[in-house]
């Protein structure tokens, strides 16, 4: 018995480098495509991903979706490699990537800040564009928001809260709605708001009226749930999960180029220093300088970017960019399709 | 009478074989295991000292290394009050079904943990089917952080508990029984302290797999932060430099409480 039970592991011992190196050679001969993207790109890109699969049936795209910061942080800091980048804030690209990982990006999607809800959310038959504030104002209601030292949909809603106050005219709506519930802290100096993030771990939430995650599509089932009655998150992201939603004034969602002098009044200051400057909600993407298959890539690019692209996204209720806006150095392959910016 | 003698001999020398064999087999896994903690460690030792000493400073490190040792260990203290009837009855009873308890039992440990996590917050959420009648409230507070540990780490403490009461030998308990002692006093007296060891270690494991769990957690209480949610924090928010200190602090931290509970179960 003994013999036997050595015999085996001495076998499977010796045997294993070799059966290690006929494991390499049998995956597909597909070419993978890894895509890193945005949480909140996840039902386009899904589209995308089964279109253009459907037009390069030798091409196996695999997605992965996290918040727009860890998604560059993977490529920058865990020496991971993906062959496209997509994030919803498009500025994460010069300020993290350029010119390390990258030498370009587009500008190709645009969305705004809604506020969704569920029939079961309390007052969900009171409430509208108008009166919102006040209806989060009241003790019972409970609202939801991502952590705006980790994810652009968290410190674009802090904006937009901020935005109400000079909107509505009502210099209490982000005392009552943030300040009173959590430690993040409002500060105004030469006409501009610039709103102060402590550590995570210092945010110190009171969890009756406020829930706060990591990332925006953590709140979806929160939501779903009703552990939560409303929460701030990304006009496509509520339609491709059928919640209602509160369309906020152009004035305030971030959605509007018109805007963006309005949008540049608020700041907010993330617990690493760094400060976003309000603006206008554009998606940005590229394909970073060490992708494994960078024509495959910007192939993509082209894709997401090109008619059918942007009919996928407009349908999924986020609108393109058209035509898509260059940066940098962008690639010869995109000049057809992309406007300089 | 020398035969014996030499037979004797050569098996020794062929266990010794087999040991020498063995040894180099488990270096393997052994050197995988550490170069992968040592790597992390040195690499934050060597290259970057000072950001470790500032962490051991930072109180709300502290505050989420305690928070996971204590929510861990109530986690642990539940399921052992409640566990370990469960595993006696196991280990002692046949009946009909009984392959499905166990099966059940062993479920937390094959699940994802994000989908834990979400089913626990349909449970315990403020409509769950617990959540609307409870007066304590589990979403973002520290009995939601206990019954996510506790649901994904009590499988470690039944099944090495039953282990235990399955090798304390019956006839043991009703010779007790046969002299007098109560059916409880048997278990108190003899079945107990036969098994304990077993359930020292299951509770260890208990507490060890408590401590690591993120994902489950993550979902029904971000707030207030453990420490696996505060090194995923600093690292999306800041990046590795100022996530990995945390994790060496509560690598070291784990292995210290490690070695002392392992001393103790070597001594019982």
């Amino acid at each position: 018995m003994k013999k036997i039970v050595l015999l085996l592991l001495v076998c499977s011992v010796i045997t294993s480098p070799i059966s290690g190196c006929i494991g390499e050679k049998t995956p597909s001969e597909k070419v993978v495509l890894k895509v890193f993207h945005a949480g909140s790109l996840s039902k386009p890109f899904e589209e995308i991903e089964n279109q253009f699969e459907k037009a390069h049936p030798g091409v196996d795209i695999q997605r992965e979706a996290a918040g727009s910061v860890l998604t560059v942080r993977k490529i920058t800091e865990l020496g991971k490699v993906a062959d496209v980048v997509g994030v919803a804030d498009c500025s994460l690209i010069p300020s993290m990537m350029i010119p390390e990982y990258a030498d370009w990006y587009i500008e190709f999607a645009k969305n705004e800040i809604v506020l969704a809800y569920t029939d079961k959310s309390r007052y969900a038959d009171e409430i509208n564009s108008d009166n919102w504030y006040e209806i989060l104002r009241r003790p019972d209601v409970k609202f939801g928001f991502s952590n705006p030292n980790d994810d652009p949909c968290g410190y674009r809603s802090q904006m937009v809260i901020q935005l109400a106050e000079l909107y509505y005219n009502d210099p209490a709506i982000y005392d009552d709605l943030i300040e009173k519930n959590t430690a993040m802290r409002m500060t105004f100096e030469n006409g501009t708001y610039l709103l102060v993030m402590p550590g995570s771990e210092d945010i110190n939430p009171n969890t009756d009226r406020v829930m706060i995650r990591s990332m925006e599509m953590e709140l979806i089932s929160a939501l779903e749930n009703g552990d939560i009655d409303y929460y701030f998150i990304y006009r496509s992201v509520a339609k491709q999960h059928g919640e209602k939603f509160v369309e906020l004034p152009p004035q305030i969602n971030l959605g509007s180029v018109e805007y963006k002098d309005m949008y540049r009044k608020i700041r907010v200051k993330r617990v690493t220093g760094e400060i976003s400057t309000g603006k206008p909600i554009v998606y940005g993407i590229t394909v970073p300088k060490n992708a494994p298959h960078r024509d495959l890539g910007i192939e993509f690019v082209r894709f997401v970017i090109g008619e059918k692209g942007q009919r996928v996204l407009e349908d999924l209720g986020q609108p393109p960019i058209t035509p898509a806006t260059g940066n940098g150095n962008f690639p010869e392959e995109l000049v057809d399709l992309v406007r300089e910016g | 009478m020398p035969e014996p003698d030499i037979k004797d001999r050569i098996s020794l020398i062929k266990h010794e074989r087999v040991l020498i064999l063995f040894s180099l087999i488990g270096f393997f896994i052994l050197a995988f295991i550490i170069l992968t903690l040592a790597n992390t460690i040195l690499t934050q030792v060597l290259l970057d000292l000072d950001g470790f000493i500032k962490t051991t400073r930072d109180p709300s490190v502290w505050d989420a290394i305690f928070l996971s040792a204590y929510t861990a260990f109530l986690a642990t203290a539940i399921a052992f009050v409640s566990g370990v009837p469960l595993a006696y009855v196991l280990a002692r009873e046949n009946f009909i079904g009984k392959g499905l308890i166990e099966g059940v039992i062993d479920l937390p440990i094959v699940i994802p943990h994000t989908v834990a996590g979400i089913a626990l917050l349909t449970v315990f959420g403020r409509h769950g089917l617990i959540g609307q009648f409870s007066l304590l409230r589990f979403v973002d507070a520290v009995p939601g952080i206990v019954v996510a540990m506790l649901f994904v780490s009590a499988p470690f403490l039944i099944n090495s508990a039953r282990e235990g009461f399955e090798s304390v030998d019956p006839r043991l308990e009703n010779v007790a029984r046969s002299l007098g002692a109560s059916g409880w006093r048997t278990f108190c007296r003899i079945t107990f302290p036969l098994a304990s060891r077993h359930l020292l270690t299951g509770a260890i494991m208990c507490w060890a797999r408590a401590v690591s769990e993120f994902g489950a957690v993550v979902v029904i209480a971000y707030h207030p932060m453990i420490a696996p949610t505060l090194i995923y924090e600093r690292y999306i928010s800041a990046g590795l430099s100022a996530s990995r200190p945390v994790s060496v602090l509560l690598i070291i931290f784990c292995l210290v409480i490690f070695v002392i509970l392992r001393i103790l179960a070597r001594k019982r």
